[in-house]
């Protein structure tokens, strides 16, 4: 004890026991400083850290529904749903970031330091939040990435469902198109139940038929952890479906209507027009074509501001459904409804002969017929058989304005059908009143003459005009276009959409069957000017039309191929088969093509014939190496037919 | 060595079984933070940290059997000792996170300067044994034990790491109270203390550890970067309430939402967990233990002893007192290990020592 005895009675002195009072009381202000901070925190602010604490771990994942499928009319698909990948990173996951971005780059053919650059350039976001690197990660990529997901740690993936169109621009404009809800439509009652950001139809079918087409998205509360990663599923509403729709479409023959544009020749000018096919018992559109089309693929998921400016600023205006929108004087096509309200009237009586020398004066003026040589003596039939401009100025003259446009506005002209499927024109049907309300002038007789052969102010849209020639082919019932023909609802039941009449022809069917038997001669009779469009063993009917785009003096001593191409005028062919109880009808119009005999009716000849040969069971002939749109071997159509002349009816 | 009967009569068995269950409730909380799945019911990090608790037993055991006051002479070598091997680290020891602190030794990865604490509290002890209050008047005359001080503060900043730097100074602080500094020079040692502060905040701190700093003021300045670990924390002690979520219940930590939560945010797992009133519970525990070390510092019957005592109060207090505050929010993020409950070996085997300390200063009291 000695060893230590400096020590003893040192004992802690007062000063000593002072401070440790002083510095106890201290340690238990911290202490007590401590305790009312937890009870802040837990008790005060108790529920509010509760809240984020459940914000932090439990997210709500939505769960996109896929959008209900299109079929044609023999169920085959024309717009699906398939699922995108999408590639994300945690970037706070990534162990040694110079391999791992190396590596990706090599299975995604992407630039390595691309990827690094995106991931490591994002300000602002915290590291452990997922950022996506690729929202349509190819299959072979997606199938790399996984064989390799051992070696890249915080790189993962996952599935949304997004539109197909699995045939690509077949039937774009018709099928419509898919976009972000914009601003807009996020505000109308319509789209009340959207999201911003959500994929809406925007146009065609897509749209119309949005509400049945589109699912409803699930969703599912998940317990993450602080990577993102899914702990535990709470629970789960499943996403349903939308519902699937049949369309009146026929994927042969809009395939062939579409295949009619494209040429051979990969050298020539690509062609623009449209082509409506429609059975004129029920007024199904079984092909609406529009040339030249886009792919609808490029919309679902956004699409890049080049892609988008260069569809938007293509002067062929690839987005224009010429088939409902595009407006074009109708040409000889017009003379067929000439025809049967002249018989009605009693002006066009079977008997009636007019002699053509070639041309027509009226006034000071002379009206040519596209026969320089003129027609001679020809009745009715002969004169709608070889188109005769004479013929029908006269019947124009005999019928008066007013009249005709009674009788076209009753075949359906004039107004829209009510397609619905996009925006469509109402074509003009001219009347005195109209004139003088337009353009604050009076009617004048020479125009009465120019409308008689399709070329003054008429103008028809290509479905108007097949709306109209379904009328006549039928015996005189307007159609409504039908594009859909079943609703499959999500309980298995079929909603069936009725074909729909909203209109008569004011004409005794007996006329309209004169009309039809006089288009057979258009295209059987040696001197018919349609018969490019015959079809062997099938009574195909038609009428070749020519619009002018510029008047006929500026170019009529050029020969076709010299003029200009914008100053080309429209080929049209309009035809039924088979002509005695026709089952369907085509109407064919070729922007800048040119006369329609020549230009027009092989394609008519095209799609009458696929659906000649689908109708009695033939096999098509397997395409010669080329893609499966392409064109069966013409049938020979052509050469027959007086080739380089150009019938301006 | 020879342990008198009444030596141990006069053991503080309470203050043993407080001992206990502080390193019960810490292993508890310990499996909790680092559980992944039931499999693995112990992780790894729990079965090291066991180990450690077994050679941190046998460490206070030769802590208390030995007399303390043998420790007087010993003092300049384990002081020096240390220095030394805090001076080792920066030739041999890797960059771990930034900082230089562990030497390596095959499986055994030691942080000098918890040894550092011990022998500088020893130090201290010893010179303030031999400097009685009486010849310390004035400023001036404390510079040997500055010097004392500055030498292991001065290694572990440049080792970089600033948190245990800061700690190490605030323990030697502890000192402080008990000499007789007059209340002018109270005054200039605050006046200083302010004057460094502004130098190293200027030329001392990284922007990422001003941050931290400013994130104390403002909690929501940054809550996805610097102020991520706080606010983390602060939503995991909240988000326990009055009784807690449960053990292995707590999301925040379960779900790894709270980084470094098995070492410095380990009171976070306890108080989402067990709520305010496990939360509660331990930091009396922790006050009560403190205290009890104040009371071993009074009962004391030789200077060293009270100084020792004193020492070993700081040890415990501090390091507790800055995670705690940095944990709830009151003080800015700064890497320093809770005592009993944060992972760590060498922290732990400090800390059983220092207690060790305290109780051999308490059983012998009576001794003479």
């Amino acid at each position: 004890m000695s060893r230590f005895g400096e020590s003893i009675g040192s004992t802690v002195d007062d000063f000593f026991e002072q401070r440790v009072w002083v510095v106890a009381a201290g340690i238990t202000a911290v202490f007590a400083l401590f305790l009312l901070r937890l009870f802040q925190l837990q008790v005060v602010e108790g529920e509010q850290h509760k809240q984020s604490s459940l914000r932090n771990s439990i997210r709500t994942v939505r769960l996109e529904a896929p959008r209900g499928e299109m079929l044609d009319r023999e169920g085959r698909v024309l717009a699906t749903t398939r699922p995108a990948f999408q590639l994300e990173v945690i970037p706070s996951e990534v162990r040694r970031p110079e391999r791992t971005f190396a590596l990706l780059g090599d299975l995604i053919d992407t630039d390595a330091s691309g990827l690094r650059a995106t991931v490591e350039g994002q300000r602002g976001r915290a590291r452990f939040q997922p950022l996506a690197l690729s929202d349509d990660l190819s299959w072979p990529s997606l199938a790399r990435v996984e064989a390799h997901r051992y070696a890249l740690p915080g790189i993962f993936t996952a599935a949304l469902p997004r539109r197909h169109y699995p045939s690509g621009a077949l039937a774009a404009h018709l099928l419509g198109t898919l976009g972000e809800i914009s601003a807009d439509q996020l505000r109308s009652r319509r789209y009340a139940s959207y999201r911003a950001g959500e994929q809406v139809g925007q146009s065609g079918v897509e749209s119309l038929l949005e509400s049945h087409l589109r699912g409803r998205a699930g969703g599912r509360n998940v317990v993450v952890d602080v990577a993102g990663r899914e702990v535990e599923v709470l629970d789960r509403v499943e996403p349903q479906p939308g519902e699937s729709v049949l369309l009146t479409l026929d994927l042969d023959l809009q395939q062939e209507a579409e295949a009619a544009f494209v040429s051979d020749d990969p050298e020539a000018e690509l062609q623009s027009g449209a082509i409506v096919a429609l059975d004129p018992r029920t007024g199904d559109v079984l092909a609406l074509a529009s040339a030249p089309s886009f792919d609808p693929n490029a919309f679902p998921g956004g699409m890049d501001g080049p892609t988008w400016r260069a569809l938007t600023n293509d002067p062929a205006k690839p987005l224009q459904n010429r088939a409902l929108a595009g407006q074009y004087p109708p040409g000889s096509t017009h003379k067929a409804f000439v025809a049967a309200a002249g018989l009605q009237v009693g002006v066009t009586a079977p008997g009636n002969r007019i002699f053509c020398p070639g041309h027509f004066k009226l006034g000071r003026r002379t009206y040519r017929c596209w026969k320089r040589g003129g027609h001679g003596e020809v009745n009715l039939h002969e004169a709608l058989m070889k188109s005769c401009d004479v013929y029908f100025y006269r019947t124009g003259l005999a019928l008066g304005i007013d009249r005709a446009a009674g009788f076209l506005r009753g075949f359906g002209l004039g107004a829209p059908t009510g397609i619905v499927v996009g925006d469509e024109s109402p074509g003009l049907v001219p009347t005195e009143a109209w004139k003088q309300r337009r353009f604050n002038e009076r009617w004048v007789l020479g125009e009465t003459v120019s409308a008689a052969i399709g070329q003054g102010f008429n103008l028809v849209t290509p479905i108007q005009l097949a709306v109209a020639y379904a009328a006549l082919a039928n015996g005189g019932n307007v159609m409504r276009p039908r594009v859909v023909l079943e609703l499959h609802n999500r309980d298995g039941s079929v909603t069936q959409q009725p074909p729909e009449v909203v209109g008569q022809v004011p004409i005794e069917p007996e006329h309209l069957a004169r009309v039809r038997r006089a288009l057979w001669a258009v295209v059987n009779d040696p001197q018919g000017t349609g018969r490019r469009a015959r079809v062997p063993g099938l009574d195909v009917a038609g009428k070749t039309g020519t619009a002018q785009v510029v008047r006929l003096e500026h170019v009529e001593d050029l020969e076709e191929h010299e003029i200009p191409r914008k100053y080309r005028d429209h080929a049209w062919f309009a035809a039924f088969a088979p002509a005695e109880d026709p089952e369907i009808v085509v109407v064919v119009l070729v922007e800048h093509g040119g006369g329609g005999g020549a230009n027009a009716a092989p394609l008519a000849q095209r799609v009458l014939a696929r659906w000649f040969r689908k109708r009695n069971g033939e096999p098509e002939p397997p395409p010669p190496g080329a893609p499966p749109t392409s064109s069966p071997p013409a049938l020979e159509a052509a050469g027959a037919a007086p080739g380089g002349e150009r019938d301006a009816g | 060595m020879r342990v008198d009967r009444g030596v141990v009569q006069n053991f503080d068995w309470w203050a043993l079984g407080l001992v206990v269950v502080l390193l019960a409730l810490g292993i508890g909380n310990l499996i909790s933070a680092t559980y992944s799945d039931a499999s693995a019911w112990l992780s790894p990090t729990v079965r090291r940290q066991l180990v450690s608790l077994g050679i941190g037993t046998s460490v206070l055991l030769v802590a208390v059997v030995i007399d303390y006051r043998h420790l007087e002479r010993l003092a300049p070598i384990v002081y020096l000792a240390s220095l030394l091997l805090l001076a080792s680290t920066l030739v041999l020891a890797p960059v771990i996170r930034g900082n230089q602190s562990w030497l390596v030794f095959g499986p055994i990865r030691l942080q000098p300067a918890e040894l550092a604490k011990l022998g500088l509290v020893a130090a201290l002890a010893r010179y303030f044994h031999r400097h009685p209050p009486s010849e310390i008047r004035r400023l001036i005359d404390l510079w040997r034990p500055g010097l004392i001080v500055a030498a292991p503060v001065g290694l572990i900043i440049l080792q970089r790491d600033m948190g245990v730097a800061l700690l190490t100074l605030l323990i030697a602080a502890t000192f402080l109270p008990f000499l007789r500094i007059p209340n002018r020079a109270w005054l200039a040692v605050a006046g200083t203390a302010v004057a460094i502060l502004a130098v190293v905040w200027t030329f001392g701190l990284e922007p990422y550890q001003q941050s931290r700093i400013l994130d104390v003021v403002d909690p929501g300045r940054d809550p996805l970067a610097s102020g991520y670990q706080a606010n983390q924390s602060r939503i995991a002690i909240g988000s326990g309430g009055l009784l807690g979520k449960g053990f292995l219940e707590g999301s925040q930590t379960q779900l790894r939402f709270l980084p470094t939560q098995h070492t410095d945010f380990i009171f976070s797992v306890l108080a989402e967990e067990w709520g305010l009133a496990g939360a509660a519970t331990v930091l009396l525990l922790y006050l009560t233990l403190v205290i009890w070390g104040l009371m071993v510092a009074r009962g004391s019957k030789d200077r060293f002893g009270a100084l020792l005592a004193v020492g070993v109060v700081g040890i415990l207090f501090w390091p507790a007192a800055i995670n705690v505050a940095m944990v709830v929010g009151l003080a800015p993020v700064i890497g320093v290990p809770l005592p009993f409950f944060s992972y760590g070996g060498s922290a732990l085997l400090s800390t059983l020592a220092a207690m060790g300390l305290l109780f051999n200063v308490s059983m012998r009291r009576y001794m003479f």
